[in-house]
């Protein structure tokens, strides 16, 4: 494939998720009403338990990087829900493409999606709760961006794996797989308070680092050494790894007759 | 020359985890389509139709045998298959809040189109499907016939040379099922397409088709042009005759008639062959004193070769 027909059959489920978006109503719902009243929830319970600047900014970092991963992650996944959701499934993988053009598009719109949400989520953390999304500077910051988004790319590529191995059944871990994945990367707390096993656990996703190298910035001593290498080494792993599993389920589903269930 | 090349091939169908079931969809089908024909599937619900389309435009991977579409192998150059491929259903689908002309754009983007070859492409379609007048309603706004009618734009988003239908005219109103083959045809006549579809609908069939194979248990019990297999099958030809007195059962016992039955006043009587068996009718009831007042000789129904091969 030409590198412009690559970019062309990208911006085909780039441009329906957009346009999907702009035609859903609980959009305001996924993109203001919860994230803001997350936040907004979180930051209250820490001025009533008279929380520090710091462990203020702690808390909220964790609940606007959920707030970014989710949306950034629940866009892929659209990308394969739709088409299950309409029994069209065969159409797209009855065309000349392969399965990095739907991630690769769902998820351009994905970027798009989380900064509105983090900006939005910032500027409210500034003005209700003195939260200072900028204070270590912009690099620090948008690396703590990329590593939301990669990590929101492989959790979504392996919910599209999870609903071409098992169909719609599956879907719930749209909604599911990232509250599991935040709870074990630390998402209120620091990961030295979990149990060893689930240490180990949240040692191997990627965002555990991408938060503590954040949140290292905002005054807590870091747990882990180069967690941005670290974090980077194993977002870009998944991501393979990922995508490598979503190729194999579509054989699979090809093989056992799922992808023309799924759209029947 | 060929546009498919199947050769042996077979597909089960495994469900169930602890309780194993396997179902045979197909049991090692061979079968060629010549370029340019129109080539119809049929067989009853179950038999293997859908499943054989759908290893032929690469959605499914066959357990065994050897596809070749378009002169590509299905399973190693699936890619190259897919771009001179499209297929449409009766009971296609598509996503639910997007407009005619945006689902078009997307398959057609999936296609390498864009700019203004894909806006002149999709005016294209859209006019030629007649939706022009429905670009600004949403999909699950149209009614069934004008989705089957989007559904027939989408496949031919790519200009493809082989286009598969699979039961293209499934719950259509007549008056649209007739515009829609007409449609079919002048597909095959203008762009010299090949095209393979499975139908229910034997009129359909013996209308459009070049060709057509009779499928059933994953198994091609028959194949050839309609009056090929009406011969091949051998059901009989049909003596209808009205007479007076109107009744005469003793036809049923004569030699090389299969069978009789009344109806609407006259009487059916199948015959191993009809010129052979006509003038010796015609003799027994001049010898009975039974006036003939009407004579019909046809050959059987594909409705009726179905239902044989169905048996």
């Amino acid at each position: 494939m030409s590198w412009r027909a690559e970019l062309v059959a990208i911006s085909a489920f780039a441009r329906r998720n957009l346009q999907m978006a702009s035609r859903n109503v609980f959009l305001v719902f996924e993109l203001l009403f919860w994230p803001v009243v997350g936040v907004v929830g979180i930051g209250l319970m820490a001025r009533f338990l008279q929380l520090s600047p710091e462990a203020t900014s702690f808390i909220l970092i964790g609940q606007i990087a959920f707030s970014t991963v989710s949306i950034c992650q629940l866009d892929v996944a659209y990308a394969v829900l739709y088409d299950v959701w309409s029994k069209s499934v065969k159409h797209q993988f009855l065309a000349p493409i392969g399965v990095r053009h739907l991630t690769a598009g769902a998820w351009l719109v994905g970027i798009l999606r989380a900064l509105v949400v983090f900006t939005l989520l910032a500027a409210l953390g500034w003005w209700a709760f003195g939260f200072d999304a900028l204070h270590a500077g912009v690099v620090p910051l948008a690396v703590f961006l990329m590593g939301c988004c990669l990590t929101a790319w492989s959790v979504s590529v392996i919910v599209c794996t999870l609903i071409m191995l098992f169909g719609a059944k599956a879907e719930t871990a749209a909604w599911a797989s990232v509250n599991f994945v935040l709870t074990l990367a630390g998402i209120y707390y620091s990961v030295a308070v979990l149990p060893t096993p689930v240490a180990a656990l949240a040692a191997a996703i990627p965002l555990t680092y991408f938060l503590d190298a954040y949140r290292a910035y905002h005054g807590f001593p870091p747990e882990f050494a180069r967690p941005i290498l670290v974090g980077s080494v194993l977002a870009v792993l998944y991501v393979v790894l990922s995508h490598w599993a979503f190729v194999a389920a579509v054989r699979s589903a090809r093989r056992s007759g799922l992808l023309l269930k799924l759209s029947e | 020359m060929l546009a498919i090349d199947a050769r042996d091939v077979a597909k089960t169908f495994r469900s169930g985890v602890l309780r194993r079931r396997e179902t045979v969809a197909l049991a090692g089908v061979s079968l060629g389509v010549p370029r340019g024909t129109i080539f119809g599937l049929l067989g009853p619900n179950g038999a293997g139709k859908t499943t054989l389309l759908s290893i032929f435009a690469t959605l499914l991977l066959p357990d065994r045998g050897q596809v070749t579409v378009l002169g590509h192998d299905v399973v190693r150059e699936a890619g190259a298959v897919r771009r001179r491929l499209n297929m449409a259903s009766g009971n296609a689908s598509f996503v639910w809040a997007l407009k005619p002309p945006e689902i078009l754009a997307f398959y057609g983007r999936l296609y390498g189109l864009s700019g203004r070859r894909l806006r002149l492409r999709i005016d294209e379609l859209l006019e030629m499907s007649e939706l022009t007048a429905h670009r600004r309603v949403a999909y699950n706004e149209l009614s069934t016939g004008l989705k089957q009618r989007l559904a027939l734009a989408k496949a031919l988003v790519n200009d493809p040379e082989l286009l598969f239908l699979d039961e293209p005219t499934l719950g259509l109103d007549p008056d649209v099922s007739v515009r829609l083959r007409e449609r079919i045809a002048r597909l095959r006549r203008e762009r010299e397409m090949t095209i393979v579809l499975t139908t229910h609908y034997m009129r359909e069939a013996e209308q459009l088709c070049d060709e057509i194979a009779f499928i059933k248990s994953g198994r091609v019990l028959a194949r050839g042009t309609a009056s090929e297999l009406k011969r091949q099958i051998r059901i009989g030809d049909v003596i209808a005759l009205r007479l007076d007195p109107p009744d005469a059962p003793w036809l049923a016992d004569m030699a090389g008639v299969l069978r009789c039955t009344a109806v609407n006043g006259r009487i059916e009587c199948t015959v191993d062959d009809a010129e052979k068996r006509l003038a010796e009718i015609l003799a027994a009831l001049h010898a009975e004193a039974v006036v003939v007042k009407d004579i019909q000789v046809r050959e059987p129904e594909l409705e009726e070769v179905f239902v044989e091969l169905a048996r």
